[in-house]
């Protein structure tokens, strides 16, 4: 993963980049070990979303 | 025959026991003494013409081979150079010894098992400092490293020089500009390769605990390796795989030794050690580049480039910098989203139409009165929690991710890190401040989990401080400037307050840590206009993220208010904290604010929004102070607590407490006694 702000490449599964920090569980936000800036991966919802956006375009291309 | 060695390496990494006997006898001295033509790799990241400088030095006659089971392919040939034949191989794309791709992986097992005579690291003399941790660690391996600096050409037209001849004495080897597209530099390059001797390269420091762990890992390793007993310590130390396969084979001390001060060496730090390995080689690759290279003017930099020279240098970067918090953040988030679209929102659609529905349904349906209470009294679940989750904080965070999300994307972000990085060096102040201040453009609340980026406690104390005391949150500083665009003068002040702050804390900051240089890497993506869908994209699923924080928040906060009312704590509280307020000029309505903003700093915005009418501008803009310099949120404490212990939490939110009102106090005390009206 690419971090947006400072351009750092480094692994998101590494456990100390992902937050620990909410009070909710279960937060799946993405920290850069290099500048701390925040990244946050696509919520489910809206990765559904675009993908039936995407389908419908493309249908409707077609 | 270099293809053909290379397969069977390769056949030999793909079966399980990957170093095993034969590899013994293939690294020893008579081996390398047998063969007929020496052997030359080159190794490097890809992009950096690293394949045409292959093809100048080949020629015509080349073999491209797949590797079994892989996609990844490697081309090889040869060339005579000063009498003596050379077999060359082009390994796959590495950035760095420690592995995380394929290709990377092949690279480090190529050079570990082909014992290259020379080892050509090939790099984009544009992006040095990016090129040079390699550089860095294959010197470490004492491998018999030269350095090209391709695409010198493209360097110089934009404006780099480099000083190669000063990166060849300092690194302590041979280094070639060149430009593999014209061929420029290639028969220098050949020259070096033919009356190339070994040398003992540059050798890095890293911190102490790394360097006893160096060391103590060293002594327990005895058998021969292709690479320095150093280079491998520290490839064990970042827990690289194939090493520790490798040594697991070789050795016969018992491997859980050297796994016990790996372990007890990563649990001195915060950080993983291969990124602590990695932030000093870094580090040192940036000191290189600002000794040996410099930018000079060019004419034709083309119009991206010059705006981006713009947007950092602070005398025309800081003008940049404020027309874009103008329009961006006072017009479009401050009057336009917490004002217009929370006036609609809010004022029209909860207020006047959806509330009062609400109120008469429950007040008509549940007869009980504490329980209406709970749904529609003063500190509800709907009438607090949710009308402030929707009505105020969701309307100015939806504008300010939008502004934000247009920023990240055109790249604009790492140049104001630069900014305000260039910017406080100029006045004496820490860079290290940089990173919480273009944070706080996000949203502040986990700034605190930032500090672990930082190395030294102090360094992370003063951070957590600087962050509770003068970042203030999206939704304050939107309701901040929607509350205060009806006073200008008010705004001003607010302004020059914070930036005083900020001025100050940082100032005292820099004084109790000072000279330590930070090490701060970063990249400059090209500028470009934003592409809408990225923007909404981005806009969408931070408040997706923004939501599902806070409104379960916000409803939780509302109950446990609502639960302190029925015990009748609450109005303990406000009585209890009714003279402070006093003092500082507000009435007793204002409470109400300062105890929401306790729990969220958002959440106190939206008191200061609805309670706005009965303030006059002094009063306004004492509150807006108060409520930016106030003790965050209980979740920003909570996270304190657990990054810097209860003691030092407890001291800073008390530090923080007394200061903000002393600050209100005074600016209230001065306005008041001069007689001035906003
Ligand atoms: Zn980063
Ligand atoms: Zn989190």
């Amino acid at each position: 993963m690419k971090c947006a702000l400072c351009g750092h490449v480094f692994d998101e599964n590494k456990r100390l980049e992902i937050c620990k920090g909410c009070l909710g569980s279960g937060c799946k936000k993405i920290r850069c070990p290099n500048c701390g800036y925040e990244i946050l991966p696509e919520p489910e919802i809206g990765s559904k979303i675009v993908k039936f956006l995407k389908r419908r375009f493309k249908s409707e291309n077609k | 025959m270099g293809t053909e060695t290379i397969k069977s390496w390769i056949k030999r990494f793909d079966r399980k026991p990957s170093f095993g006997e034969d590899h013994l006898e293939l690294s020893s001295k008579i081996e390398k003494e047998k063969r007929k033509s020496k052997k030359l790799v080159l190794v490097g990241t890809p992009n950096v013409g690293k394949s045409l400088l292959f093809n100048r030095l080949t020629g015509a006659y080349v073999t491209v081979s797949n590797y079994p089971g892989t996609t990844v392919t490697s081309d090889s040939g040869s060339c005579d150079i000063s009498g003596e034949s050379f077999d060359i191989v082009d390994s796959p794309g590495m950035y760095s010894l420690s592995s995380i791709t394929e290709e990377e992986r092949i690279s480090k097992l190529m050079l570990l098992e082909e014992e290259p005579d020379i080892l050509l690291h090939v790099a984009d003399a544009k992006n040095l400092e990016r090129m040079l941790p390699l550089t860095l660690q294959l010197i470490e391996a004492n491998l018999p490293v030269i350095l090209v600096l391709n695409m010198m050409d493209e360097a110089e037209k934009v404006g780099l020089r480099i000083d190669h001849a000063k990166l060849e004495k300092e690194l302590g080897i041979p280094v070639v500009p060149t430009a593999a597209t014209t061929g420029r530099g290639v028969a220098e390059l050949i020259n070096k390769i033919g009356s190339y001797k070994p040398k003992t390269g540059y050798n890095i420091k890293y911190n102490e605990a790394l360097e006893s762990a160096i060391n103590k890992i060293s002594t327990l390793i005895s058998d021969e390796y292709p690479i320095s007993r150093r280079s491998l310590s520290l490839l064990l130390l970042q827990q690289d795989e194939d090493i520790e396969k490798l040594v697991k084979d070789k050795e016969d001390v018992d491997y859980n030794k050297i796994k016990k001060i790996v372990n007890e060496t990563a649990s001195k730090f915060r950080q993983p050690l291969n990124y602590l390995v990695k932030l000093r080689l870094q580090g040192e690759a940036s000191e290189f580049v600002s000794s040996t290279s410099k930018e000079v003017e060019k004419v034709d930099i083309g119009f991206r480039e010059s705006l981006s020279r713009v947007m950092i240098n602070p005398l025309t970067g800081i003008p940049i910098l404020l027309v874009i918090l103008y329009f961006g953040l006072f017009w479009f988030v401050g009057v336009f989203g917490a004002g217009d679209l929370v006036g609609l929102v809010e004022e029209a659609f909860f207020g006047e139409l959806i509330n009062p529905w609400i109120t008469d349904f429950v007040v008509n349906t549940i007869p009980y009165v504490p329980i209406q209470e709970f749904f529609v009294g003063d500190y509800g679940v709907w009438t607090l929690g949710i009308t402030y989750a929707i009505g105020i904080i969701l309307p100015i965070v939806t504008t300010f991710f939008l502004v934000f999300s247009i920023l990240e994307d055109s790249g604009y972000l790492p140049r104001l890190a630069l900014l305000i990085d260039r910017v406080f060096k100029v006045v004496g102040l820490s860079g290290r401040a940089v990173i919480p201040m273009v944070l706080a453009l996000g949203c502040g609340t986990m700034a605190t989990l930032v500090t672990r980026t930082l190395k030294t406690r102090r360094e992370r104390t003063i951070a957590t401080l600087l962050m509770a005391l003068a970042v203030p949150c999206t939704a304050q500083l939107g309701v901040i400037f929607a509350v205060l665009a009806l006073y200008p003068n008010a705004l001003w002040l607010w302004a020059l307050v914070i930036l005083f702050n900020y001025i100050m804390v940082g100032f005292v900051a820099s004084k109790i840590m000072p000279g330590d240089k930070p090490v701060f890497y970063m990249e400059l993506p090209p500028l470009r206009v934003p592409r809408p869908s990225n923007v909404i994209k981005k806009t969408y699923t931070r408040l997706i993220w923004y939501i599902k924080e806070v409104i379960p928040l916000f409803i939780l906060i509302s109950i446990v208010l609502w639960g302190l009312m029925l015990a009748g704590i609450l109005d303990v509280i406000i009585a209890l904290i009714a003279p402070v307020i006093n003092a500082i000029g507000l009435p007793v309505e204002a409470s109400q604010t300062f105890i929401l903003g306790f729990f969220r700093r958002d959440y106190g915005a939206a008191g200061l929004y609805d309670i706005q009418g009965a303030l006059n501008g002094v009063q306004l803009l004492v509150a807006a102070i108060v409520v930016t310099l106030f003790m965050p949120c209980v979740a920003q404490f909570m996270i304190m607590v657990k990054e810097r212990g209860m003691k030092l939490a407890l001291l800073i939110a008390a530090f923080i407490l007394v200061f903000a009102f002393t600050i209100g106090f005074v600016v209230n005390l001065i306005l008041t006694s001069l007689g001035v009206v906003l």
